[in-house]
């Protein structure tokens, strides 16, 4: 038990290490919490270019150009994107790390949203969509007051896994010389030369994380079932 | 067959790719008429039916609508659409909307009416089609007859000008198809015009001012429901109604 607070205060209290840790948490939160908005914003964008290409054949360009960007961004590792985003394409120009993660972590997770997303507004019976239409309703119409709130909701339990994948791949920040959590324990280790509590600090924290996320989409799921028997 | 001329079709045709489902199809329906629509499955009823407020696109002919042709390009269908109103065999109800919600969401979204004015009318319409606690239900809990009124109560919210319907009890229990022809019924007799595709022979015979039997995409035979039935002049008639009644 003394050896364990010794480790304890060798690793979190000297020196106030345990700030590596709060400023990389900081870090992982902010990143993780705009990439999840920029992802939902292009995600929805492209599901709705998609699905709208499908159903109506408009929009052939735009198709184009969305089929390339899932292509990419789900065909290459997330790690060679967030370091070709970062040495290569804002190389020349001086802006925060931490910008340059939210942008390549959104990019990436857009992707995948989409794809989610339009396989949701795909699982909405045709019959919603005609009833909507034969009432009047634009396309447009139809799509935001009855396609997209079921559509929506059908996808939630995916989206919220998404989210989880997301928080989690922040870790990999450290390639770009970020201070995320995990960078923020690996400083730790590399002052004390001591792995075992940095890294399971690390690891706890990102468990609760998680833990928090997946009850808080539990809830949103269960608040937009009422309408269910 | 009194009264002017509500819609009219003129040699309607559609083609699912190779298909030809509709091989032209003429044919006048006047206010206050109610027109059923008989034929065996796969005929084209069902299309000819969903071609009148273009929710399929003909492939040749015209649909004339209050004296407008609605298959012109051009056309501002959304428009036309309000006032031909729709009820399905599946009901399509709206599941993430309340059954007020469902009533009100067109008039309200499309500026014809202000919500309140709306709410109003929808509570009026569920009275009348005999559902008056079931405002704040949502559609999965209520049964096949009930979503069925609520259907019909959406459309009649948007004072359609004619409501069409595909096939409105064949997805019902058979003690729920009563509920929904007594109300159909009670439209008719409002003078409501309507186009009703549908298998029950009875409520043709009873309620329709006449009867099309459509079969290979083509009018074999119209006629006022009494002569339609006891004197059936086409083959094709003759043979499909010896096996239906």
């Amino acid at each position: 038990m003394q050896s364990f607070m010794d480790e304890f205060t060798l690793n979190f209290i000297e020196g106030n290490r345990y700030q590596y840790i709060i400023e990389g948490l900081i870090n992982t939160l902010i990143i993780s919490l705009f990439a999840v908005l920029v992802g939902i914003a292009i995600g929805f964008l492209v599901a709705i270019i998609r699905s709208s290409h499908d159903k109506t054949g408009h929009m052939k360009f735009a198709n184009f150009l969305c089929r390339i960007y899932l292509t990419v961004m789900r065909g290459t590792p997330t790690m060679i994107q967030l370091l070709i985003i970062y040495y290569v394409i804002f190389a020349t120009v001086n802006i925060p790390k931490i910008f340059v993660a939210v942008v390549a972590f959104g990019l990436n997770s857009g992707a995948y949203v989409a794809e989610i997303v339009r396989s949701g507004i795909m699982s909405v019976d045709e019959g919603q969509f005609e009833a909507g239409r034969s009432l009047g309703l634009s396309y447009r119409q139809t799509m935001r007051f009855i396609i997209m709130p079921q559509a929506f909701k059908n996808v939630l339990p995916a989206l919220g896994n998404e989210f989880i994948v997301l928080l989690k791949e922040t870790s990999i920040s450290g390639y770009i010389g970020l201070t995320d959590l995990t960078h923020g324990g690996d400083i730790i280790r590399g002052i004390t030369f001591s792995a075992f509590m940095p890294l399971i600090a690390v690891a706890l924290i990102y468990l609760l994380l998680v833990t928090g996320l997946s009850w808080c989409v539990n809830k949103l799921e269960r608040r937009l079932r009422v309408n269910e028997r | 067959m009194s009264g002017k001329v509500l819609l009219e079709t003129k040699e309607l045709e559609k083609k699912f790719g190779d298909h030809q489902v509709l091989r032209g199809i003429s044919t006048k329906i006047c206010q206050g008429e109610v027109v059923a629509i008989i034929g065996p499955s796969g005929c084209g009823k069902s299309t000819f039916l969903r071609s009148l407020n273009l929710l399929e696109t003909p492939t040749g002919g015209s649909v004339i609508f209050e004296g407008k042709e609605i298959t012109a390009p051009g056309t501002d269908v959304n428009r036309i659409r309000q006032k031909i109103g729709m009820v399905f065999q599946q009901f399509n109800l709206f599941a993430n909307l309340s059954i007020q919600d469902n009533i009100t969401l067109a008039p309200v979204k499309l500026g014809l009416m202000s919500k309140e004015e709306a709410q109003r009318r929808a509570k009026e319409l569920l009275e009348r089609v005999g559902l008056p606690d079931k405002a704040d239900a949502y559609p999965a809990m209520l049964s096949g007859g009930q979503k069925q009124r609520i259907a019909i109560a959406r459309s009649l919210a948007m004072n359609p000008d004619v409501m069409l319907f595909d096939e409105p009890t064949s997805a019902l229990d058979p003690e729920m198809v009563g509920e929904v022809l007594g109300l159909m019924k009670d439209l008719a007799a409002d003078g409501m015009t309507m186009v009703v595709v549908t298998h029950e022979m009875g409520f043709a015979r009873e309620v329709a001012s006449r009867v099309l039997f459509i079969d290979e995409g083509v009018i074999c035979e119209e006629n006022a429901p009494q002569e339609f039935f006891e004197h059936p002049k086409n083959q094709r008639l003759r043979y499909f109604l010896s096996k239906v009644l």
